[in-house]
């Protein structure tokens, strides 16, 4: 039963998302965010439940992409008839028939063999969209017009919102379906090889046909995808299919956490907010999603969904409310420590020049400022590091560290 | 009736022979322990059999099918599983999940994503017989990786004799074990085998003569011989053999 209600609670954010948030900016970042998810799913499952590392994931998100703009165009010149909200079906299959292909040579080994392959793939596609321009369009992509199709039950998808209800249901149905998929004997097959694949072949199953699997299943949602976006924008370029959009979301399921089910679709919401919103704010959002990348990798090792569940003991002890003033007594300093570090990283950007910063205006010229933010860094760095005694004193009394009635592993 | 027979097996690694010429019957029902002082190729003779490696020359049936070079997971299907020396399990998976994906291609479930574990009642309680006759069922839910090591090696065991194999070759099960860990575990390998043909490669010899209906000594990359416990006892080559590994350690000695 509670997973039945996690399943309608995640419908009815979904759907209710743009009741909230109505603006025409929030239903471009909640568009974005619906691909994103889906994209980012399917990438866990090559990486996080199959242990396929995968530089050349756009592929399959791209050429589904492509293709459904193809289709999109082939319903507007009435050289085939269905409703459009079919589209991501076809970028599926575009997905799935790329990823049988590559699938069935770069799938012998995982690892480094896998990841070169991968690499070599996603160059070789993106090189060739340069070079087959009737395809891919050239530099400036191919474009179409989804508003020629069949009305589907009266909607003609003029306006974004529609599409992101349409997208919004795609996106329940690949969840659920990515879900189900891991717990079939080929996704639980899926981690045991990922896990120690020589084992899973004296249980009696081929890796290769394992992976293979997997492979081809996470192609196909990432097509769904491809073709949500190209529903969405109605072009695609060869951006979509290169090394940038594979780095994205190799970022985005690993700064949500590879481990869960659920921690690419955080991620997936947490980069789409960055990247649209930040970007308003600061030219240097890339290198702060930078930096936040390699501190999830140095600190959190399992994504965001790995902190949060860090803190199921603590939650089924029923202490996790006696974590809330530690977690804010280190946290605030903490905040402030990084917040100080940003404005001498945007002072020294904004050279010479005063710019505003939060609340206040910050100029890098102004040795006062510059004495001010050292102060305030030097501050709350000695206050988070005196801090942190009692919040491992309160988290190990949370989890009932040294309390002998505990029953650890082992 | 012999159930596996390897025939003038041999295996190379470059110029170097490990295995040469080996000749073996096992029969159906019996519990057959292979012994031999270090790198005589036991563990080789394992992964040969088992399809980890590939042959060098030679034969090995499985039931009047030939079996050699063929891949593990064709070799396991058979009905032909074995456990590892070294524990080689699914450390993220749970324990259960370990002994459960075991368990599925027997079941018939194959490469499928159309069936859902969860409704798999009774594979689920196999699963979990599974895991209480190898004392497992209270630490079902834990990651395998985070077992203590003897446990680890009953789930060694318990993923090996999961997808229902009739012979069952276990390589050193209770190597690394104290010794009342390793009483426990001769007897839950004695009760897991029951009515099954058990290969055991192992050094203790209280357990080999112990567990085993029949000995084969293996020296060198041959067998030497091949026998019941008693006799094996008794043959002057196989005392040569153990003793010749001590006197030939001793004029190593002498030669420095």
């Amino acid at each position: 039963m509670g997973k039945f209600a996690a399943w309608v609670g995640y419908l009815i954010v979904l759907l209710g998302l743009p009741q909230l948030f109505d603006s025409v900016l929030a239903i471009t970042i909640l568009n974005q965010m619906a691909i994103a998810i889906v994209f980012a799913l399917s990438y866990n499952m090559l990486l996080g439940q199959g242990g396929m590392l995968s530089f050349g994931h756009a592929v399959y998100f791209g050429l589904g992409g492509f293709m459904a703009v193809h289709a999109l165009i082939m319903i507007e010149f009435e050289t085939v008839y269905f409703s459009i909200t079919l589209i991501p079906l076809v970028g599926g299959l575009i997905g799935l028939v790329a990823a049988i292909f590559v699938g069935s040579f770069s799938t012998h080994k995982a690892g480094t063999v896998f990841a070169m392959i991968s690499l070599g793939i996603g160059e070789l596609v993106a090189a060739s969209s340069l070079i087959f321009v009737s395809f891919f369009g050239g530099e400036a992509g191919v474009s179409a017009d989804r508003t020629f199709g069949p009305p589907f039950f009266g909607i003609e998808f003029f306006q974004d919102v529609e599409i992101y209800y349409l997208s919004a249901g795609w996106v329940f149905v690949a969840t659920v379906f990515m879900y189900l998929f891991t717990q079939t004997p080929a996704g639980r097959m899926a981690n045991a090889v990922r896990d120690n694949p020589e084992r899973a072949e004296f249980i009696g199953y081929s890796a290769r046909r394992v992976r293979f699997i997997s492979f081809c299943t996470s192609g196909f949602f990432a097509g769904v995808a491809g073709g949500l976006f190209a529903l969405n924008y109605e072009f695609i370029t060869e951006e979509n299919l290169n090394a940038v959009t594979s780095g994205r979301v190799l970022l985005m399921a690993y700064i949500g956490g590879l481990g869960y089910f659920i921690g690419p679709i955080i991620g997936a919401v947490v980069l789409t907010l960055m990247n649209s919103l930040l970007s308003n704010y600061t030219e240097l959002w890339m290198l702060y999603l930078g930096i936040m990348f390699v501190l999830t990798v140095l600190f959190l090792p399992r994504g965001f969904a790995g902190f949060i569940m860090i803190h199921q003991t603590a939650w089924l002890r029923g202490k996790l409310s006696s974590l809330f003033l530690p977690y804010l007594i280190t946290g605030m300093p903490a905040i402030m420590f990084g917040g100080s570090i940003l404005a001498a990283i945007e002072m020294l950007h904004h050279d010479g020049e005063p710019f505003g910063f939060l609340f206040i205006t910050l100029d890098s010229g102004n040795t006062l400022h510059w004495l001010a933010l050292t102060a305030v860094a030097a501050a709350s760095y000695y206050a988070c590091w005196r801090s942190l005694g009692q919040l491992n004193a309160a988290w190990e009394e949370a989890n009932g560290v040294g309390d002998p009635t505990e029953r650890g592993p082992g | 009736m012999s159930i596996l027979s390897l025939h003038n097996v041999s295996k190379s690694f470059g110029k170097t022979e490990i295995i040469r010429g080996v000749n073996l019957d096992i029969q159906a029902g019996e519990r057959h322990a292979i012994i031999g002082p270090n790198g005589a190729g036991k563990s080789t003779l394992f992964h040969l059999i088992s399809g980890k490696y590939q042959l060098s020359s030679g034969r090995i049936t499985f039931r009047d099918q030939e079996i050699q070079n063929r891949p593990p997971y064709e070799i396991v299907r058979l009905g032909l599983a074995r456990s590892f020396q070294v524990t080689n399990i699914f450390p993220r998976l749970s324990v259960f999940e370990n002994v459960r994906c075991g368990m599925l291609w027997k079941q018939g479930l194959g490469y499928s994503f159309r069936h859902l574990l969860g409704s798999q009642t009774e594979l689920n309680a196999r699963a979990m017989r599974l895991l209480e006759e190898i004392n497992l069922d209270d630490r079902a839910d834990f990651p395998a990786g985070e077992l203590a090591y003897a446990q680890q090696r009953a789930l060694e065991l318990g993923v090996a004799i999961a997808s229902g194999a009739d012979l069952i070759m276990l390589d050193e099960p209770v190597a690394g074990m104290s010794l009342s860990e390793a009483e426990a575990a001769v007897s839950l390998i004695r009760k897991i085998t029951e009515g099954k043909t058990l290969v055991i490669v192992e050094h203790d010899m209280n357990i080999v003569f112990d567990i085993a209906d029949r000995i084969s000594v293996l020296v060198y990359g041959e067998i030497i011989a091949s026998d019941s416990p008693q006799a094996i006892r008794a043959n002057p080559k196989v005392q040569e053999a153990y003793l010749g590994e001590a006197a030939l350690e001793d004029a190593g000695g002498n030669d420095a």
